[in-house]
């Protein structure tokens, strides 16, 4: 092997003997082209129904979303899951169409149609070719306003949930979220627990839909392979008869600001014990009471590319390219209209769960106690603006950018400014931002207790350690079990 | 793969599409380029200037089916260790070149084959074929990175096989149980046993025998000039002197199967019970696969198929329910699947994915069927090349699965041509009741 060794050196040194010209010198960029950002036509129909079109015709495919303003944040903790069961039981039955011939229509098309709903807001979309766009509007159209809602489905649906969730729970990636919801960030699920899913009724189906399913609650975005002229004419003759509805939807009620004076990264330490697991997710989560419109916004992403957002951010430099202890290491921000939750996340060999946590938590400290070099300022900047405009390149990913502006209540004109927004963004802004809310938070580990439980005692002696097991898991229950 | 691995080229199939006028629309056709330097290395290009970015892809013809014996894994961890340091550059440099403009790169192993791809804004595109090019040839990894590369794959085996529920079953047991001599029968993503014993010589040894430009693809699409481009290449890829030495490749043929063969396995935190059927596929130039293309959308794509309505929305006894085709050069795998839903049994799956099989085979599908087939495939092939990458991934299966990137704008007529006949016809030819490998997966605890 040493002999093989060498001759794969003197291999190496003849070729940069005699390309010495051409690799030991980086090329250089040449000059950049701009990027085009497409242009935003919106009006309103009559009823207050929202339509917004980006014409782009070099693929003859066209995506259609339908966006309602309001998601698991208008439903009851306890009924938690409800909107997503709402907008997913759309699909399953009309005054005239059965699920089975939903499907078949839309799929006979080459389509789909998915609806589901997150947090701020519920969404149908469908993506079709442009040539079978009008088909493809009539099965949407009727599905939103034409919903039977049938015990049967729903019935199939809530096993088809349960049995997903039971599934999810096995996984510690997933279950340090699902505990986070409500542990760190005070609210439920998007997708339910088993008791809310099993609490939810048809009649609170149909109550939420009446509620929140109005037109001037609702924006329609068309983008792709279609005239602006065209998806008025189409949203108008589709949507144009959907009743407006005197109040829209609901606001999420806003719970008073709290704030923690503790100084610590951390504040308290949750274990969740899944035994035999193959891994454990060690999360980091923090609670920030300040949202999605918030001049905070632009900074708070420019500090997650830095820390979490992205393969060379420091989380993942530290932990995978350093250390090789984990796979992946990253952060991001979960908006709200008023709050954001923070979250931290990797999985690592139960072994290094602890070794991990301590980990985060250095580089937490470090963002709120050193400046960002413009070394790294600059090119995370990158990251962010290029992930931007990338997303916007296929008609998909141009509409989902779009409906979380329209679900925020914010303008498409944020499509034009949103690169001026992150270069704006100064190191002191974002020192700032880590000061005053990287702090306070809590360290969360799912994974197989038995294996670091003495080695997360030794390294955080001071640390009160709150231990649940899994399967007895509630969080319905203050004490989540 | 690098971020976010595909060593199960199973869940993966990247249709690719042609000139054709399917219903009114009109799909043009890609526009590319092929020349083949002296060296050996072939470069296939799209000039497509609409938007300021380029993607490059330069495709090893290497997969996990050549791992060295024992070293299960292998190609998969030596693609990682091509983002390391070279003569010219400092470990993860790709990144500084990629990301840090606002671009991005990564890279994944097959079974067959191995990719690495960027996409950069098109001013970066000949700083991209310098750094492809440089570490086509002047790698030099040092032990500390081996080791450190060597424990993020452990975790990437451990997150993927063993933190999952059905981990172990899609990531090791379908191929270790469906091959009994060809190499696919060793996961792509090794074991950590295997993956303990590889060494910094073993990735040296790898990197001489398979990286070099007579085994290259360079596949480039997006915002450039051809003239400039095509000097680029030469300047910098042109220079890579090619290794005398044949490249070795498996020659070895999955037998037939002769008689059902079945197996039950366990895993701990398994919630529900599945079951897989697999079958023998054809090699990826066989003409039948169009057709097993178009059984597999009629029987698994979307709420209307065979499966979901029979399985999981008429019955309710399966939460997920599916027929795959895992197409490779040589023998891949047709594959049956059912996850139970709660209170229902592996049993109970089987015998239905086998009646539904013996429907098509007894009596094929409807007209309707098969048109709705084509139109889902053709709208999924529209939308896999929206963007310059995706254009370049389909070109990049054309080379890998037909050895013709031309195949790109040709494949669509074969799945128009398909008949209701044809799709019974495959569906007979390749599955029967002695040619099956049936594996039940179950929670290690017995309870669940």
């Amino acid at each position: 092997m040493k002999n093989f060794t060498t001759k794969i050196s003197s291999l190496f040194l003849l070729f940069s003997l005699l390309s010495v010209s051409i690799f030991a010198q980086i090329p250089k960029p040449s000059a950049p082209r701009s990027v085009q950002i497409p242009a935003v036509q919106e009006k309103k129909l009559k009823n207050g129904l929202q339509v917004a079109v980006v014409e782009r015709k070099n693929v003859p495919l066209v995506t259609v979303r339908l966006l309602v303003r309001s998601g698991a944040d208008s439903e009851d903790a306890k009924l938690a899951g409800l909107a997503d069961m709402t907008a997913s039981l759309l699909t399953k039955g009309t005054k005239t169409r059965s699920a089975t011939q939903i499907a078949e229509g839309m799929e006979f098309l080459g389509g789909s149609i998915t609806a589901g709903a997150g947090w701020n807001s519920s969404t149908v979309a469908l993506n079709v070719m442009s040539d079978k766009l009008e088909q493809a509007m009539a099965i949407l159209a009727d599905v939103v306003l034409n919903p039977t809602f049938k015990q049967d489905e729903l019935d199939l649906l809530k096993s088809q949930n349960l049995d997903g969730l039971k599934f999810n729970l096995k996984q510690p990636g997933f279950l340090a979220n699902y505990v986070a919801a409500k542990y760190s960030f005070g609210e439920h699920p998007a997708n339910g627990t088993p008791d809310s899913l099993n609490a939810i009724t048809q009649k609170n189906i149909i109550d939420f839909k009446n509620k929140n399913y109005t037109p001037n609650n609702a924006v329609l975005i068309f983008t792709g392979d279609i005239s602006a002229k065209n998806a008025q004419k189409l949203a108008k003759k589709y949507f144009g008869k959907w009743k407006k509805d005197k109040k829209s939807g609901t606001e999420a009620s806003i719970p008073p600001t709290s704030t923690t004076d503790n100084a610590a990264v951390v504040k308290r330490i949750l274990v969740v014990d899944l035994p035999n697991s193959g891994q454990a997710s060690v999360n980091y989560t923090r609670n920030i009471f300040e949202g999605r419109g918030n001049s905070i916004y632009f900074p708070a992403s420019v500090m997650n590319s830095i820390l979490g957002g992205g393969y060379s951010a420091r989380l993942n430099q530290e932990i995978r390219i350093k250390r090789g202890l984990s796979y992946g290491a990253g952060s991001s921000f979960a908006w709200r209209g008023w709050k954001t939750n923070f979250s931290t996340r990797t999985q690592t060999k139960n072994e290094s769960a602890a070794e991990v946590a301590e980990l985060v938590i250095e580089e937490l400290k470090k963002l709120t106690e050193t400046d960002v070099s413009s070394d790294e300022l600059v090119p995370r900047k990158a990251v962010l603006m290029g992930n931007f405009g990338r997303n916007l390149e296929a008609n998909e990913g141009l509409g989902f950018q779009l409906s979380e502006f329209y679900s925020f209540g914010l303008s498409p004109s944020q499509l034009n400014s949103y690169m001026q927004s992150v270069e704006n963004v100064s190191d002191e802004q974002i020192k700032q931002f880590a000061v005053a809310n990287m702090k306070g938070g809590d360290i969360i580990i799912v994974g197989d207790y038995s294996i670091f439980k003495d080695d997360l005692a030794r390294r955080f002696p001071d640390m009160k350690v709150t231990v649940i097991k899994a399967d007895e898991l509630d969080l319905s229950k203050a004490g989540l079990k | 793969m690098k971020k976010i691995t595909a060593f199960l080229s199973m869940l993966v199939l990247a249709l690719v599409l042609s000139q054709a006028a399917f219903a009114q629309v009109k799909i043009t056709p890609m526009n590319i380029k092929q020349r083949t330097l002296p060296n050996g290395m072939k470069v296939i290009s799209l000039q497509e200037n609409s938007s300021p970015t380029v993607a490059i892809h330069v495709w090893y013809n290497v997969g996990s089916k050549d791992d060295p014996s024992g070293r299960s894994g292998f190609a998969h961890l030596f693609e990682h260790l091509m983002f390391k340091s070279t003569k010219n550059m400092k470990s993860e440099m790709m990144d500084r070149l990629t990301e840090d403009v606002g671009g991005f790169n990564n890279a994944s192993t097959y079974d067959d084959f191995t990719n690495y791809y960027e996409v950069v804004p098109s001013n970066y595109l000949e700083t991209l074929l310098w750094a492809e090019a440089d570490r086509m040839v002047n790698l030099n990894v040092d032990d500390a990175n081996f080791q450190s590369e060597r424990d993020v794959v452990k975790e990437e085996f451990r997150q993927r096989i063993l933190a999952n529920p059905y981990g172990m079953l899609f990531g090791q047991y379908i191929e270790k149980l469906s091959y009994t001599k060809h190499p696919y029968q060793r996961p792509g993503i090794g074991n950590l046993d295997e993956l303990g014993a590889a060494s910094l010589e073993d990735a040296q040894e790898f990197y001489k025998t398979f990286y070099r430009p007579d085994n290259a693809v360079l596949i480039v699409v997006g915002d450039f000039d051809q003239k400039q481009f095509d000097d680029w290449t030469d300047k910098y890829f042109g220079s890579i002197k090619t290794n005398k030495m044949a490249i070795p490749r498996v020659t070895v043929v999955e037998p037939e199967r002769t008689e059902e063969k079945r197996y039950t396995k366990t895993a701990p935190n398994v919630p529900f019970p599945a079951v897989v059927i697999s079958y023998l596929a054809p090699t990826s130039k066989s003409e039948d696969i169009p057709a097993l293309l178009i059984a597999e959308s009629i029987l698994s794509n979307g709420d209307s198929s065979r499966l979901y309505q029979e399985m999981i929305y008429k019955q309710q006894i399966a939460q997920n329910a599916s027929f795959s085709t895992d197409i490779r050069v040589d023998r891949g795998l047709l594959y049956l699947l059912g996850i139970a839903s709660e209170g229902h049994t592996a049993e109970e799956l089987e015998k239905s994915l086998l009646a539904e099989l013996k429907k098509i085979q007894d009596s094929g599908v409807t007209a309707q069927e098969l048109e709705k087939a084509k139109n889902q495939l053709i709208t999924e092939a529209l939308q896999n090349r929206e963007t310059n990458d995706g254009r370049a991934i389909a070109i990049e299966r054309a080379v890998a699965y037909q050895g013709d990137p031309n195949t790109v704008n040709s494949d669509i007529q074969k799945l128009q041509a398909v008949t209701a006949a044809d799709v019974q016809r495959v569906m007979k030819k390749y599955m029967t009741d002695t040619n099956r490998v049936v594996i039940y997966y179950r929670n290690a605890g017995g309870e669940e």
